[in-house]
């Protein structure tokens, strides 16, 4: 090891983003995430410029309205109703992933906080804490769902999902203000697993002696929990992190499937699955394309996470 | 895109070689029939008929897969005929009815028995229908008998009104009081044919505050109510009691009341004179401001009922009132024309006086000196259902109602134990207690899982049942259920059981087992009449115009563009009707024979001028239409969460889309939470409704718009409409009965509360071995006339044909079933 | 640690009720009502019904019943099914979801734990990849897509299994394979992580130093510590299995808890959806309170005051 670069030091995040571009998995995922994003983004647009399809579009005539397999007009073929699968897909992907990610977000934030502080502050906190956390679990989040969409839907939606809803997709749009809310419900159901998981590897990590040192330093509270606690339970929060994105997204392909996740004519990749599924024996194109598009991508984000996971963890270092 | 679409492709195909595997494998297996196809070994019928039925008690479930398998279980007076679903001899042999149709009286047969050997007589039939109107059964059917006299008085617990002991008739309250019309003789003369053929006496809502409401709103049925000299029970102490004016009560009476009103406090000067003008004061009293809104009214004690009277009045118009105050503070703020008028319309008046209702404050709070009105209650033996002996049961309507003899095929009528449902209570229909009487009996039943029936030995006409036993097993999914078809774990399934996407592939290559019928049953889109937009006839039609059906029903494989209320090709003589009505509404609007003759076909520029007329001009914009100055915020289309709900949606948004250039945003519900808000009309724009037909008749389509509240889900209620339907009804002659209908059906084509889409088809499958099950319009299935066909040559070949093909066996039984019918 | 577990199971019945209030408090929230249907019930019919099912009264009125009946474990019958009362419905359906779930982890336990541990053991190998993936796999795909193509393979082309239903023995091959899929991939990847962390943790190392054979550290040491992880998705998971997993339930027609549970969701079936969450929550804090006190086992690190 050369002795300037001890001198600059190698914080934790530049060490682990060398350590990350050396997995080639890892790299191979987020190459997959970023062309997925890229091509959800521009996608539609481009498709519409191109051949005038949008995930909407229903041909007027009759003996289109149907599907057709994968042809050159349309690269991934029709759904039932003739309408361009890509641009099904590429719109349906938007949503997907926006449900994913936003949903892990909000419960990486609320769950790791929340699993740490009541871990580390222990007794009576913990305990209540974790009742709480019991209490959430067992209410049923489908009936909180139908209830959320029924009762905060449409007319009836905060402002400021409203206004959301009005920027992405237009004035008015319901089907939008929709998916804003289920973002929110999934948010607030996928936190409660990772509270109890972080809670577990606090706990088991705060006995340990560097914890006792920091303490015995005059470290404060907050400090110890979210410098020296949180890094260290890092690993399992980022692989369970990584499977709450697909499990977020599964959940939301699971509502499609019951009829009460995204309006249409949007679609989700999960809804789209849901729809392919079942005409898998005749039209498989209906779920091949969607399916393979969101295992894909799931696939990535699984392995990014894996490499994430080699990459942060700190006594990996010891090795 | 296309590239990773490509590798994605080359990463699965472990998943495309599995798919294409099967792919290949339903349509290479280049078998006649779809999937495996063995013959069943014993008498036995596999049908799914969807879900878990609500339960075994006929009289509760509304719905069609349990009434699948509750005809298996029960039998009515009449069953349907396999085929035209038109009512064939069951328990009853045959019937008469009267010339004008509103008696039926029915002969049963002597064997009749239930399944525990009891024997069946008109007493059965009597409990049976007593027992469905009662309120404590709770049955959402109910209503389907409303035209039996006095069933919905029974059933909505209500009370004929009493006056010096009389009961109050409605002919009593008519406009121009009519002669009482001469009964003619008809069946047996009894006791209770003499008080059911009386003339009608009035019924009353049960709720205290609506029958304050429908009494106020009769002036003629409100001076009923006035106070009688007689009814006042102490006068001396009532007048004595205001006199004293010990409370604000009294003491209001007091002020209010004329001076002379008061001489009855003296008990010596109480004569009749006195008394009347004590009644009298009082009836001016109760006809002014409402008590309620007196504070002092709070102050007493008042009985339960009163208590809530009083409280609902207050709480309403509390409600109104600070309804009102937001409204025009809205309407203050409004910027647009269009809201301001429509929240003008919203605002409430406050409830007017109701002198029924401080009538009934002063009885509750004087119960010693004022007698309460004469209400008496509708008693269970008041409806018109009669045992005239054993074996002759007579059915007595309210009016005519020329439809109801096919009514009668529906569960709601069918037979329930009277021994067995009172011994074991809500516990009957358990497999070890229940007890039914049609050809097959309970043998196991597992919730959510199967419920096994077999052949009854007590049926009456057990020789002709040909299955050992049905299965019914509750499947939910369409998807899984069609698996157990094609692996050959059931052996048919019920309406709607084929997906969409499938409906070509089986429709062509599997033409032994599609059933493919017209329907008895249409989905439409009811606009919003109370709202703006759509409270515009001009901008309905635009939208009903807008539409290519023609393209829509070709799109949804199974249906037929539907360019009426009624479905055509459903009731024959009706169609003609339909064509001959339509002539002559052709020659009074003047429109030539050619135009006519085009009045179907999709016409997009005429949807766009109607639009424009409406006053919302549709501009050409690049490609397409515009409509700028359309209001696409006021306006949704609502729909419940279902796979075709949701295709219909996106097609009608895509085609106005491109013809009108108005985009509609689409709105899916789950169901519960959809029903209120169409039901109650709080939707706006437009909501998705299916209606499948209670009975064989066009009423059932054209009684969705009649009357409010109605089944329509529009909020449309026209006076002359409701009045042709009337009339139609009352009409005698069935072909002039029909024109009547059909003019009505244009009336309502002209006013546009809902547009049509399509009738729809069934869409089921069986396998070929089972016969004498038919694609009838309500795809409703007697059980007893199905049997397995052992010899694999008499096996149903081309099912197209099946409706008018001859099965030896199904015709010989009906023809001796019906030979009884004119005996 | 006895009174700790004597305190948590005093705890469960307060908390379920608090479950109980909020789940009532949502089907209130949430619109229609168990008799709507497409047909307007006159208003009168309406009427009946709220008076027979005590809808009429003041909303604290119904609460107080509603949770007196709760607190002597008698919630009444289904109102969509009237005359199955809901303890015996829970009776009857919750014994299929039970079987298939429990069935379905043994499963996923099996080939996760041995999955997990060996390709912890050898990471990096090909082994290691290959399940990994495999694994991952087995997360992106729902189960409502592994169901149907199992049953397209084994049910409607090779003809060897029942497409649905449990009404033979060979009808629980696939359920129980489409619903463990999902959690043998869980519980590898779980399993491989924590098994990871552990192997390279200090008391390993001082294991091995000991010089205790390979075979002891394995599985006295190494595994006990790896399986924390596992230990705390075990519960919720477990729960969530004998509950019964909806989409299986529906792809088999199976009548278990679950399915029955959606339904009366979505027939908004008050008396019912109560029952069978004041079940489950029972159900799902007594597993957690397993995993809590097995914690303590397997971590000796971790104690209860």
């Amino acid at each position: 090891m050369e002795q300037q670069e001890i001198i600059k030091g190698t914080s934790l995040w530049q060490d682990a983003w060398k350590r990350l571009l050396r997995n080639k998995l890892a790299v191979f995922g987020m190459i997959v995430l970023a062309v997925m994003l890229i091509a959800v983004t521009f996608g539609p647009a481009i498709i519409y410029w191109m051949t005038g399809f949008t995930y909407d579009y229903i041909p007027p005539t009759g003996n289109l309205v149907r599907s057709f397999p994968p042809s050159l007009q349309h690269p991934m073929g029709t759904d039932d109703q003739g309408r361009d699968l890509l641009a099904r897909v590429l719109q349906g992907g938007r949503i997907s992933l926006a449900v994913g990610l936003i949903s892990t977000i909000v419960s990486l934030v609320i769950g790791v906080s929340y699993g740490a502080i009541a871990a580390y502050s222990g007794g009576r906190i913990d305990n209540v804490m974790m009742r709480i956390v019991d209490i959430l679990y067992s209410i049923p989040y489908i009936l909180l769902v139908v209830v959320l969409m029924s009762v905060f839907g449409g007319q009836n939606a905060p402002e400021w999902i409203k206004y959301l809803s009005a920027k992405v997709g237009g004035e008015g749009n319901q089907g939008m203000s929709q998916i804003f809310l289920l973002f929110f419900a999934l948010g607030l159901i996928s936190w409660l697993t990772m509270a109890r998981v972080v809670r577990g590897q606090v706990l088991s990590l705060k006995n340990q002696e560097f914890v006792l040192a920091a303490r015995a330093t005059g470290v404060s509270k907050f400090a110890i929990i979210f410098r020296h606690l949180v890094p260290n339970a890092l690993g399992p929060v980022i692989v369970y992190a990584t499977l709450t994105v697909p499990s977020v997204i599964l959940s939301e392909a699971f509502l499609s499937f019951l009829g009460i996740g995204v309006q249409p004519p949007y679609a989700s990749w999960g809804s789209l699955a849901a729809d392919g599924i079942k005409n898998l024996a005749i039209f498989p194109w209906q779920l091949i394309f969607p399916g393979v598009t969101m295992a894909l991508t799931l696939f990535s984000l699984n392995f990014l996470g894996d490499g994430l996971r080699d990459a942060l963890d700190p006594q990996t270092r010891k090795f | 895109m296309t590239k990773i679409g490509f590798k994605q492709v080359r990463n699965f195909s472990v998943l495309i070689v599995i798919s294409s595997f099967l792919l290949s494998c339903t349509s290479s297996a280049n078998n006649q029939y779809w999937g495996k196809t063995v013959l069943p070994k014993e008498n036995v019928l596999r049908y799914s008929s969807g879900s878990e039925s609500e339960s075994l008690d006929p009289q509760i479930p509304s719905g069609q897969p349990e009434a699948r398998i509750l005809s298996a279980l029960y039998e009515g007076l009449v069953e349907y005929d396999p085929k035209d679903m038109s009512p064939i001899p069951a328990i009853a042999e045959r019937w008469e009815s009267a010339t004008n149709r509103d008696e039926f009286v029915f002969y049963l047969r002597k064997n009749a028995k239930w399944s525990d050997g009891t024997p069946i007589t008109a007493k059965d039939f009597v409990y049976s229908f007593r027992r469905g109107f009662a309120p404590e059964t709770l049955s959402r059917t109910a209503a389907l008998g409303y035209p039996i006299k006095y069933a919905e008085a029974f059933n909505g617990k209500q009370f004929f009104v009493k006056r010096n002991g009389e009961f109050v008739l409605e002919k009593d309250l008519a406009e121009k009081p009519a002669d009482a019309p001469t009964v003619a003789p008809f069946g047996t003369e009894t006791e209770f044919r003499k008080f059911i053929k009386s003339p009608d006496r009035v019924t009353l809502p049960n709720g205290t505050l609506d029958r304050a409401r429908a009494i106020e709103g009769n002036p003629k049925l409100k001076a009923v109510f006035a106070f009688l000299p007689s009814e006042l029970k102490n006068a001396t102490a009532l007048a004595a009691k205001i006199k004293d004016s010990k409370d604000e009560l009294t003491k209001f009476l007091a002020a209010n009341l004329p001076p002379d009103a008061l001489v009855c406090a003296d008990a010596n000067a109480c004569n009749d004179a006195a008394k009347q003008s004590l009644a009298d004061g009082l009836n001016k009293v109760i006809d002014g401001n409402l008590f309620y809104t007196q504070e002092w009214f709070s102050s007493l004690t008042l009985s339960k009922d009163a208590q809530g009277l009083s409280d609902a009045i207050a709480a309403e118009n509390t409600k109104r009132t600070d309804g009102n105050k937001k409204l025009d503070q809205e309407i203050a703020d409004a910027t647009n024309e269009l809201t301001k008028t429509e929240k003008e319309k919203a605002k409430k008046k406050l409830i007017a006086k109701l002198a029924y209702a401080n009538r009934f404050l002063l009885e509750q709070t004087f119960t010693e000196e004022i007698a309460a009105a004469d209400l008496v209650a509708v008693k269970a033996e008041d409806i018109g259902a009669e045992a005239v002996d054993d074996y002759t049961f007579r059915i007595t309507l309210k009016q005519p109602a020329p439809y109801f003899l096919g009514l009668l095929t529906h569960q709601f009528f069918r037979l329930v134990p009277q021994h067995t449902i009172e011994k074991f209570k809500k516990d009957w229909t358990r497999p070890e207690n229940i007890v039914t009487c049609g050809a097959f009996k309970v043998k196991a039943h597992k919730p959510y899982n199967v419920l096994i029936v077999e052949k009854d030995p007590n049926y009456w006409d057990v020789a002709n049942v040909h299955l050992d036993r049905i299965e019914f097993p509750a499947v939910e999914e369409n998807t899984t259920r069609l698996n157990m078809y094609k692996a050959g774990e059931i052996d048919a399934f019920l309406n709607h059981g084929v997906p969409a996407a499938w409906i070509d592939d089986i429709r062509q290559n599997y033409t032994d087992e599609y059933l493919d019928f017209r329907e008895n049953a249409t989905s439409y889109y009811s606009f919003n009449v109370t709202k703006p937009p759509f409270d515009n006839v001009n901008v309905r039609k635009a939208f009903h115009l807008g539409i290519d059906r023609a393209t829509l029903s070709e799109s949804r494989k199974v249906t037929k563009p539907l360019y009426y209320y009624t479905p055509s090709g459903i009731f024959p003589e009706y169609d003609k009707a339909m064509e001959k009505v339509g002539e002559e509404v052709r020659k009074e609007k003047g429109i030539s024979a050619e135009d006519w003759a085009k009045r179907n076909d999709f016409n997009p520029e005429l949807a766009r001028k109607t639009l424009t007329d409406a006053g919302f001009p549709v501009v050409k914009s690049g490609n397409g239409w515009t409509c700028p100055t359309f209001p696409a915020d006021r306006v949704k289309l609502t729909f419940n969460t279902n796979e075709s709900n949701q295709r219909i949606a996106e097609f009608a948004q895509a085609q106005w889309k491109q013809n009108l250039g108005i985009t509609v945003p689409l709105q899916n519900m789950e169901f519960k939470t959809f029903l209120p808000l169409r039901n109650a009309l709080q939707y706006e724009g437009m909501s998705q409704s299916l209606w499948s037909g209670d009975y064989m008749d066009p009423y059932t389509f054209l009684g969705l718009h009649y009357g409010f509240p109605n089944d329509g889900g529009s909020g449309f209620n026209d006076d002359v409409y409701n009045k042709m339907l009337d009339e139609a009804n009352a009409e005698l002659d069935p072909q002039k009965r029909y024109e009547k209908l059909a003019r009505a059906e244009y009336y309502a084509l002209d006013k546009m509360p809902a547009t049509p889409l399509t009738i729809n088809a069934s869409n089921w499958m069986k396998k070929p071995y089972v016969k004498g099950i038919y694609p009838n319009p309500g795809t409703l299935h007697p059980w007893k006339f199905v049997y397995i066909e052992r010899d694999q040559a008499k096996w149903d070949k081309d099912v197209k044909n099946i409706m008018t093909e001859v099965d030896p066996q199904v015709d010989a039984e009906l023809k001796q079933l019906k030979s009884t019918m004119t005996k | 640690m006895l009174s700790f577990i004597i305190r948590r199971l005093l705890l469960i019945i307060p908390m379920a009720l608090i479950v109980i209030t909020l789940t009532w408090g949502l089907i209130r929230l949430a619109p229609g009502n168990f008799y709507d249907n497409e047909k307007n019930l006159p208003k009168a019919v309406v009427d009946n019904i709220k008076e027979k099912y005590g809808l009429n009264k003041p909303w604290y009125q119904q609460y107080g019943i509603m949770l007196w009946n709760t607190i002597r474990g008698d919630f009444g019958d289904s109102v969509k099914n009237p005359g199955r009362s809901v303890n015996e419905m829970i009776r009857t359906h919750f014994p299929y979801s039970a079987t298939v779930g429990i069935l379905a982890y043994i499963l996923a336990l099996i080939i996760g734990l041995l999955a997990g541990t060996t390709a912890a053991l050898k990471q990096n190998s090909a082994f290691d990849y290959g399940s990994m993936s495999l694994a991952m796999l087995g997360l992106s795909v729902p189960n409502f897509v592994l169901g149907p193509i199992l049953v397209l393979i084994f049910a409607l082309w090779l003809f060897w299994l029942p497409t649905s239903r449990l009404e033979f023995t060979s009808g629980y091959i696939l359920p129980v394979i489409t619903l463990a899929g999902i959690y043998a991939a869980y519980i590898a990847r779980l399993t491989r992580a924590g098994m990871l962390e552990v192997l390279r943790s200090d008391y390993i190392r001082t294991a091995r130093a000991k010089g205790l054979d390979e075979k002891t550290v394995l599985l006295k040491h190494a595994l006990r510590g790896g399986l924390i992880p596992v230990i705390s998705f075990t519960g919720p998971a477990l729960a969530a299995l004998l509950a019964g997993t909806v989409v299986v339930e529906k792809v088999f027609a199976i009548p278990g808890l679950g399915n029955i549970f959606i339904q009366a969701i979505f027939n908004r079936d008050e008396p019912l959806i109560l029952g069978i969450v004041a079940f489950l929550s029972i159900l799902v804090m007594i597993f957690n309170l397993l995993v809590d006190i097995s914690y303590a086992f397997l971590d000796p690190r971790i104690r209860y005051e």
